[in-house]
This record gives structure tokens, sequence and C-alpha cells, in this order.
């Protein structure tokens, strides 16, 4: 299938588009990003992992405006963030990793109108859409709570909450959960996971278990696009995940040591089922 | 750890309480001129006494009220010494060696002193009864006959809303900095000043980068919220002027009024 | 050395609406030469406990005793010497122009002479991997090596007992495990080190004994063995794992690192 290089396809408009991109930072040696085309479909899920400094914030900046690349273009929902942040940003919301920081007003249902007032949303229509923003990620009797009062989880799911009530198709995640606790990242991946499917959906993560429902993994190393996989793939090329500094969480390490199928067994009923399973068929045969 | 909202506001119901900001910002203002425009102690006495009353519908304890004037003593008591030992105006009541008490003084040193803790009192009443979110509206919406010289009355207004929103998370950072420095086994309580503020460098720096690095991703999230200042913007909070707010725009400037007269 | 907490009680905002009962009598030991861990989630009072191993904080109720003498007593200098602690997100305390003068500072304030002081500096930088940061600007630094940096700032001082609290927290799994490395490398090295995680997969793998604490009370103390297989449901994914193989298979044992609940299960698979 050929790419037309405008965000089109013949099979219908990419979602995001990047065709070749670099960037460097300025006063950095080595480039961010290095010649990156990765193209995502309407509805598409697709996660973003790799280690620390690889590029997959950048990749993010330069997806929704806040970074111009050097060169090479991005396409998304067929406008360019350089020259239409505005425009993009109606249509691409992000996700950040740091709860504290992205919210901006001292109350919870204030901050959530934050990006329906940058729009010019009508004050009527504001409070049905900051209600049912409220209703969506579980936090309503919040509304008149104060930012620092709240806990880590809470905070994301306010943030989500501001991104749900603007209601762009596509949705940047930037690692949500990895300055939550356990309990943090419980509550913000359920919500997530309550994302209705329609949404285009960029998750970035090194939790890779956060990407078992994936279509599919892309793996940045070093400003580079290592790899593309579908999730069963990818969790079970130990060469892959060893040279990229990436690691399992346990059960479905577990599992790919033992020879089990690591992509499919996420919980640790699954795998001791999975376990007995095959221990059974053993002694039946022997 | 809960945090409160910045310090002086006191969330309690009352008719006071539920006043537009924007009029209880333009009483308080109208009040202050009215205080210099008052030249007699009676006159002043009423007015306080008016206050006084309103301070009691507002519901905030007597105790509480008075420890918003705590910082202001030292500058009243100041006020009221200079008077009583420098004026030499009515007759003499005392005299100590070169220093002489006229009763001129005393009755200037008492209306000074009367005037400034009005005028403390105004200002603490305005923040009591009154949000700091609330405040910041009230603001915005006050100064946006401004714009047109070009003022930035939304950029003003939305710094104090984000000051807001971060003083107790900065306040929590300090904090926690300054402990993980005495874990280092920094003492923040030996030496004379300067050794004081050298010791201070190891919170201070922190802080204060911490501070920017915070504005950056902050400026970034509103950026990626479609943020482009406060054009074509719109606003969540409403803002309402009832009949109450002019009536009780109207009794301040009567009360001045008469006030004055006196 | 010994390290004691007695019926610790703690109490934020005493006498206000705020008022809350952070710590309600909690006894524990940090043996010499061990990992300790303290699990809870939010709200259980595990910072509140960190603090008071050093006293940032002085309990309401109760003692902490060191080798069995009232740390209070204590000159507190010397007490925070012994007893370091590393704050979550240390790295916002960060504030010298380079990191060395950074790591420096702890032992500038003990008024170690310049010699030592940079042979100390040196030291803390090799043990956390860190020694090619000495001369950067602490703010330039990534994530990962900022937390080193600050990390070296406290080991400087060559504490007795090491608290990290939640020193794995933000750091992807690559680096979350060179410092795992790191503190079974300290206890190698004769420092005690409290691990206080909310990640018990972490816990499972470096720990000698593990103590869970809940709303401000000790829940359960003992080797992980013990605590986690007596309630698998709140337990690390291995011990979840083979608990549930128990009734079929009791032969598994109880295993809690990932190294031997492999070995375990491949035994069961090659019967």
């Amino acid at each position: 299938m050929e790419n037309a290089g405008d965000g089109t396809h013949p099979g219908g408009s990419f979602a995001v588009s990047c065709e070749r991109i670099s960037f460097s930072y300025p006063g950095s040696e080595r480039p961010a990003l290095s010649d990156i085309s990765l193209h995502v479909r309407p509805g598409e899920y697709v996660g973003v992992a790799g280690p620390n400094g690889g590029g997959k914030s950048t990749l993010v900046r330069l997806l929704n405006g806040l970074l111009r690349p050097d060169s090479g273009g991005v396409r998304v929902s067929g406008r360019d963030p350089a020259t239409e942040p505005f425009e993009v940003r109606k249509h691409l919301g992000v996700l950040f990793q740091n709860p504290e920081n992205g919210l901006v007003a001292p109350f919870v249902e204030d901050d959530i109108a934050f990006g329906l007032e940058n729009l010019g949303v009508p004050r009527e229509e504001m409070r049905d859409r900051v209600a049912g923003a409220v209703r969506a990620v579980g936090l309503e009797g919040y509304e008149r709570r104060e930012p620092s009062t709240l806990s880590g989880g809470e905070k994301q799911r306010v943030a989500l909450a501001g991104l749900l009530a603007v209601d762009p198709e596509i949705l940047v995640l930037d690692e949500p959960t990895s300055m939550l606790d356990a309990a943090g990242r419980r509550e913000v991946l359920e919500y997530l996971g309550a994302l209705p499917a329609e949404k285009t959906i960029l998750h970035v993560t090194h939790h890779l278990e956060e990407l078992l429902d994936a279509d599919r993994i892309l793996l940045l190393n070093d400003g580079d696009l290592v790899a593309d996989e579908t999730p069963e793939r990818f969790f079970s090329d130990a060469d892959l995940l060893r040279e990229n500094r990436l690691v399992l969480p346990v059960v479905p390490r577990l599992a790919l040591e033992l020879g089990l199928a690591p992509a499919k067994l996420r919980t640790p009923e699954e795998l001791a089922e999975a376990i007995l399973a095959k221990t059974e068929s053993g002694t039946r045969a022997g | 750890m809960t945090s409160r909202s910045l310090g002086q506001f006191y969330p309690v119901a009352s008719p006071v309480h539920a006043l537009d900001p924007r009029v209880k910002i333009l009483a308080t203002a109208v009040f202050v001129v009215g205080l210099f425009l008052i030249d007699s102690t009676v006159g002043l006495l009423f007015v306080a006494a008016a206050l006084m009353a309103l301070v009691a519908v507002s519901r905030i304890p007597a105790g509480t009220f008075l420890r918003l004037l705590r910082p202001v003593l030292f500058i009243v008591a100041l006020t009221v010494l200079f008077q009583v030992l420098f004026s030499r105006e009515g007759a003499t009541l005392l005299e100590w060696g070169f220093f002489e008490v006229h009763s001129g003084g005393l009755r200037q040193g008492f209306f000074l002193a009367l005037r400034i803790l009005l005028l403390v009192s105004s200002a603490g009443l305005l923040t009591a009864t009154t949000a700091p979110v609330a405040l910041a509206d009230g603001l915005e919406d006050l100064l946006a006959p401004l714009k047109r010289v070009r003022f930035p009355a939304h950029e003003v207004a939305m710094m104090m809303t984000i000051a807001l929103r971060f003083i107790p998370t900065l306040g929590e950072e300090a904090d926690k900095i300054t402990k993980a420095q005495a874990a280092r086994g920094a003492d923040f309580s030996e030496g004379g000043p300067l050794r004081r503020a050298r010791t201070l460098v190891p919170v201070l720096v922190p802080l204060t980068v911490g501070a920017f690095r915070r504005a950056d991703e902050l400026a970034d999230a509103m950026e990626s919220r479609g943020y482009r200042g406060g054009e074509g913007r719109t606003r969540y909070r409403e803002l309402r002027f009832r009949k109450g707010d002019a009536l009780a725009l109207a009794v301040t400037v009567l009360v001045l009024l008469v006030g004055v007269l006196l | 050395m010994k390290l004691e907490l007695k019926d610790v009680r703690y109490v934020y905002a005493p006498g206000t609406p705020f008022e809350v009962e952070a710590l309600r009598g909690v006894s524990l030991v940090v043996e010499p030469d061990e990992v300790l861990g303290i699990i809870g989630g939010t709200g259980s009072g595990k910072s509140t406990l960190a603090q008071h191993m050093n006293l940032l904080l002085t309990p309401a109720g109760g003692e902490v005793l060191v080798d069995g003498v009232d740390a209070i007593s204590l000159e507190k200098s010397e007490l925070r010497r012994r007893v370091g602690l590393v704050f979550q997100f240390p790295e916002s305390a960060l504030f010298a122009p380079t990191v060395e003068e950074d790591v420096a500072f702890a032992p500038r304030q003990l008024g170690l002479d310049e010699e030592e002081v940079k042979e100390r500096v040196r030291e803390s930088l090799r043990a956390l991997g860190a020694e090619e940061l000495a001369a950067r600007s602490p703010f330039a630094l990534s994530g990962g090596e900022k937390r080193r940096a600050a990390i070296a700032g406290v080991l400087a001082m060559k504490p007795e007992v090491l608290v990290l609290d939640e020193p794995t927290a933000g750091l992807d799994p690559a680096t979350r495990q060179d410092l795992l490395a790191l503190i079974l490398g300290l206890r190698e090295a004769g420092v005690s080190v409290v691990l206080v995680s909310h990640d018990l997969d972490e816990v499972a793998e470096v720990t000698d004994r593990v103590c869970i604490l809940e709303e401000g009370r000790v829940r359960a103390v003992g080797t992980p063995a013990e605590v986690f297989y007596q309630d698998p449901t709140q337990a690390p994914a291995t011990v979840r794992v083979t608990s549930l193989l128990k009734e079929a298979k009791p032969e598994i044992g109880d295993p809690v690192r990932f190294g031997e609940t492999l070995d375990a299960l491949r035994a069961l698979q090659e019967v």
C-alpha cells in the first residue's frame, strides 16, 4: 500500500501520520528522533515502548505541536501540528506523566472545564460536558476539591476528565501511570480501559503489561523505530526485549521462561491455570 | 496530608460571603478612600461600629478576626507612641524630663491608630469572606475595561489563579526539600543571620529550579489543552450581580458619607 | 546497629480540624545487615514511619532506640549521619552547580577534611555507577541519573542504616533493576537497608524481612515467605502464582523471588 505522503492512504486517511521525521534538542549532540515514519489508523490502539531517553516523549510533543520537527512531516487528522496547533489540539489530546503539573485551576471542576473554556464553548454546554466527564472518571462529589488534596491517581483522573470533556478523537497517553503508586495505577488503568473503542489511542509506557490490549506496539530506542509488532510477537521476543533494556513484568516473564504464551497470560490466575494444564497433559502423555 | 487554601479565607455561610466579589472589592476600595476623607474621631468611631456589625454578620469569630490584626499591632503601637511623645498640641498631661504628653497627642495617636486598624480590618474582611478564586474572578472583571488600554487583565487573573492553585503544592515542596537537606546534615537553626542565609541556599535553589520546571510543564499542558491567551475564551465560573449587591454598595457609601459628615 | 521503634505514635496537625493519627503504636526492629521491606498503601503511614528513623519527625508517643539508647538523647547530626534517609523523588533536592559538589554537601556538613570529602564523593558515585556524572550540572541530567546523584549524596555520609522511600518511583524497569542490585550490594557491604515501597514484586526480590503497615499499625512482620503466604491475595505475583498451585502441587514449597519461583515451576513441569 503506497502512502501518498499527505496523511492519506488508499484505505482512508490516517489519524496520525509521521513521514521521516527527525528532531534534535538544541545543544544536544544526538538526535532525539532519527528519520521516523509511522502511521496510525483511526480507532487503532498503538503502544509505544522503549527505554527512557529513547524518543517517546519527543514524539508526543511533535504530534501535538509543542515541538516542530527539524525535517519530515507530521499529519494529525490531515493537519500539520506545527502550523495549525490550535486546530490539531481539538482532535488530539494528551495525558501527561506528571499528575501535579497538568492541573491549572484551584478546583477540580474548573480544571476539567479549562479545555472547554479555551475552545470558547458556551457556559451552559460546558456545565453538561464537565458533569459528563466527572461521571466518566468516577469523581462525583469531587467537583469542589482542591488539586493539592487529591491522590496521584485522582489527579490523573481529573486530567483525563479534562480531556474527555473536550472529546478529541485521538488520545495520546504519555506514561500516565509512571509516577503513581500501585493503587493509583490500577485506578487510572481502569478508566483508560473504559475508553470508547472508536478512539484512536497512542499509549506511551514502559509498563509493558499495560499494552496487552494494543493492536500493535512500536519500540523506540535511541531515536530509532526499532520494532512494530503485535503484543504476542513483542512479548515472546526475548532478544528484542533484552537488547532494548525492556523488562517484562513477572507473570509474562515466568510464562516466557516456561515456554508458555506470554501475551495471553496476564494474571497469576491465568498463569497458574496454564501451568496446571501443561503438567496435566504432561503426566497424561508420560 | 491535607493542606488548606490560602490562609485568611474563612469558609462559612453568611450574607457577606454570598456577596458578589466585585462588589466587595469595590466596597473595600471605596471604604479605604473614605477613611482618608474622614477627619473626625467620632466619624471614625461610627464607621468602626458599622464595620464591627459587618464582621458579626459575616459569622467570622471575633478571635479569628482579631488574629488578622496581629501583624499590624506593632506599627499601630509605634504610631501612637510617636504621636504621644512628640505632639505638643492641647493641654499638658504629663511631664517627664524631655518628654511631654499632651492631650492633643493622645487624641491624634488614637485617631491614626484607629484609621490603620480600620484599613487593615477592611482588607482582612475582604479576604476572609471571599474565596481566593472569587477574588481573582472579581478582579479580572473589574480590570476588564482596562483591556482597551492594553492592560493584560485576563493574564493577571490567570496568574493569580495559577498562583493560588500552586501555593499549597509549593509549600509542601519547600517542606520536603528542607527535610531532605536536614537529613543530609543541614542545620537551619544555628549561626547568625548571614550564616543562616547561606544554609537556605540548598532549599531556595532547588525550590526555584523546581518552580521553573513546573511552570514549563504547566505551560506545555495548558497549550496542549488549547490555551492561547484570553481571546475567544469563555468562562466556566459565573459572577452574578444581584439586588443584595447593589444594596451593600449603597450602604457602604452611605456609612462613609455619615462618617465624613460627623 | 540495631534500630528499634517501640510503640511509636504520631499525629499530624494535632488540635486542629485537620488532625490525623498517622502512626498508632508501631513497634519494629531493623537488624544489622538486613534489607527490611516496609509495604503499605497510601495512608498506611510508611513515609511517616521512615521519617522517624532519623528523627526528622519526633514521636508523639513511644520511642526510637539506636542500639538501646533513646535517639532523642543523641546529637542530631550524629543520628542523621548514622541513619541516612532518601526521600521519594529525591532529585528535587539537588542544588549544587555540579554533581560532585552536591554529593560533597553531606560529608562537608560532617566537618570532614577535603581529602576525605573527595574520597567519599568518588566512592559514592562509583557505588551508584555515576562516576561520569561528577562534573555535570545536576539540573541537566536525565531522571535516572538525577536519582542516582541524589542517592549518592546520602550514601556519602556512610550511614549504618539507609532508609529509602520509594527509590524506584518513576524509573523505567531497567534502571529499577540496577537500583535493586545496588540495594543488595549495600547489604553485602554491611549497610542495613530499609526499603519503603508499594511495589510488592520489587520487595520480593531484595528483602530479608518484610513489614506490612496498614492504617498506622503493623499488620504483619516476618520473612517474605511467612508474610506473603499468609495472605496470598495481597502478595507479589510470584507468590500469587505458586499459592494457586499449592493445592494441586504441594511440593512447590514457598518460593518468593523470581529465580527460585521459576526453578520450582520448572521442576513441576519436569515431573
